[in-house]
């Protein structure tokens, strides 16, 4: 039996501007090295719920136990080495007015090229060549290679996507999904990923889990996926 | 035209510190300090009042550094988790100011020409020797700013400006960082403002008045003349620094070349504001077309 990482119970969410809510009653287990994929229409409270577990919104109801303790007794800097979010805007986790370089060597004590050089290989080839360039010049998807590289500089023990992908041609999704998942693998990190993309939920993910008007309404789990396909799973979500 | 190059040279030299500053804070911090206009003179009336009760030109003159770093503490202290805009903060802190360099000073004027200060004994000796060592003193400072900005710490600056909510999201203090920040800026400030009196031999409480704005315009002018020849695009110290100087001698040599030409002194800053629009639209022009 694998360790609990995340447990949420019965969280809710209000926000100031808006009238109605926007999570409710909430309540699941999340555990170590699950690859957790978060399904739903637009509106429905994937991207709060990932906001309320990297703490960008402070949940008005229930509490969120990350590893057993509460997850507003984590100082930011704790908060910070155990769950990392990639957002489907890059820019949001780089200095765009930084050089590739200066963004590495701000997360990790190596100064070294050749060190950056060799890592960097990994994630995006491209990447290597543009050592010095200024990361607001980069397309789209070397910025978001060069997101996960930086996260996993440090690797966290919980990644949270949100729609990373989304902003990305076809081709440069399924490569850098694919090496998202590879990177999840061997650092065993827990990953719980908000997607639109049923057939990279039925690909990726171990257990889906559907939300609708701020409730989580369906929980699949990874033998029941299997007998899934895109239209049964179009049907449970939208 | 050599003496206009020289006289511009001379203003260039004490001005820098300031333009630097304003450099720091609106390029990398990316905020508008307008406290830097009342650090200027915090730095000069600091200085010229403790010259004047007998203290060392030298301790006068840190303690001038130390105030402008204070005032810049207070006014980052003021915006802490943004409760006040970075713009607003700067204009209360300068309102404060005005009352706290008439107090320091006692009255509006103090008279440095009978003084010895840090500089007066070389600009007996000759007035070249008195420039040579006020460009020494303004250009340590400026290189130890230029030194830190070479450093993780500089890096980490550039960083906040960029990105504040990245570097909290990764649990960086960026309020003590920014607190470094305006400490350096207004630092730099007050040694403008510690040297330009003692270089026009007083300090006057109205000494700063448009000096935050016309550092704001030097340093802007100065990018765009740069930027026609080389790229501006990534981060270099030698150029960024380059274009301060620059900025700030050509606005000098601008603004005592009308004199020469006997322009009515009321017309000069909107002159030199009408040269500053032009240039900013000849650069802007430029960049649509991608020459820049």
């Amino acid at each position: 039996m694998k360790n609990i990482v995340l447990s949420l119970n019965n969280v809710g969410l209000n926000l100031p501007d808006v009238s109605h809510h926007i999570l409710k009653n909430i309540s699941c287990d999340i555990h170590d090295g699950d690859f957790i994929i978060l399904l739903g229409h637009n509106g429905c409270g994937k991207s709060s719920l990932l906001k309320v577990l990297d703490r960008r919104y402070q949940m008005t109801q229930g509490e969120v136990l990350l590893y057993g303790k509460r997850l507003e007794t984590y100082s930011p800097a704790q908060l910070a080495k155990q769950v990392i979010t990639l957002t489907q805007d890059p820019r949001e986790s780089l200095f765009p007015s930084l050089t590739v370089l200066e963004n590495c060597i701000l997360v990790s004590p190596q100064t070294r090229r050749s060190f950056f050089l060799d890592y960097l290989y990994q994630f995006n080839k491209n990447l290597v060549t543009k050592l010095d360039t200024v990361v607001s010049k980069l397309s789209g998807g070397e910025q978001q290679a060069l997101v996960l590289a930086l996260t996993i500089l440090h690797p966290p023990k919980i990644l949270l996507l949100d729609e990373h992908t989304s902003a990305l041609d076809p081709q440069a999704a399924i490569t850098l999904m694919a090496t998202t998942s590879q990177i999840v693998r061997k650092h065993h990190i827990t990953c719980i990923l908000s997607t639109h993309d049923l057939n990279l939920a039925l690909n990726y993910g171990e257990k889906i889990l559907v939300l609708a008007d701020g409730k989580l309404a369906h929980s699949i789990d990874f033998e029941q996926k299997k007998n899934l396909n895109t239209q049964d799973l179009l049907r449970v979500c939208y | 035209m050599l003496e206009t190059f020289i006289a511009a040279l001379s203003q260039t030299v004490t001005f820098l510190p300031m333009a630097v500053a304003l450099y720091i804070s609106f390029n990398i911090l990316r905020a508008i300090d307008m406290t830097l206009d009342g650090s200027f003179v915090l730095g000069a009336a600091i200085f010229a009042r403790l010259v004047e009760l007998n203290v060392s030109p030298v301790i006068a003159a840190i303690s001038a550094v130390l105030s402008g770093a204070i005032a810049g503490i207070g006014v980052s202290i003021m915006q802490r988790g943004q409760k006040i805009d970075s713009l607003l903060a700067g204009v209360l802190a300068t309102f404060i100011l005005l009352s706290g360099n008439l107090l320091i000073m006692g009255r509006p004027n103090i008279s440095l020409l009978s003084q010895v200060t840090l500089v007066s004994r070389a600009f007996q000796n000759s007035q070249l020797l008195g420039w040579i060592l006020v460009t020494l003193l303004s250009g340590v400072f400026c290189l130890i700013i230029c030194a830190i900005l070479f450093t993780k710490l500089g890096l980490i600056l550039r960083a906040l400006g960029d990105n504040p909510n990245l570097l909290a999201r990764r649990g960086k203090p960026i309020e003590l960082y920014r607190l470094l920040g305006f400490a350096m800026t207004n630092g730099l400030a007050a040694v403008s403002g510690c040297l330009t009196a003692q270089t026009i031999g007083y300090a006057d409480i109205g000494m700063s008045y448009g000096m935050t704005l016309t550092a704001l315009g030097t340093v802007i002018l100065g990018k765009q003349i740069l930027s026609m020849g080389l790229s501006m695009h990534k981060f270099n110290i030698g150029k960024e620094f380059g274009a301060c100087f620059i900025g700030v001698l050509f606005y000098f040599f601008a603004v005592n070349g009308l004199l020469r030409l006997e322009i009515n002194p009321l017309y000069l800053k909107m002159l030199l504001g009408t040269i500053l629009i032009g240039f900013l639209r000849l650069a802007g022009i430029a960049k649509t077309r991608g020459q820049i």
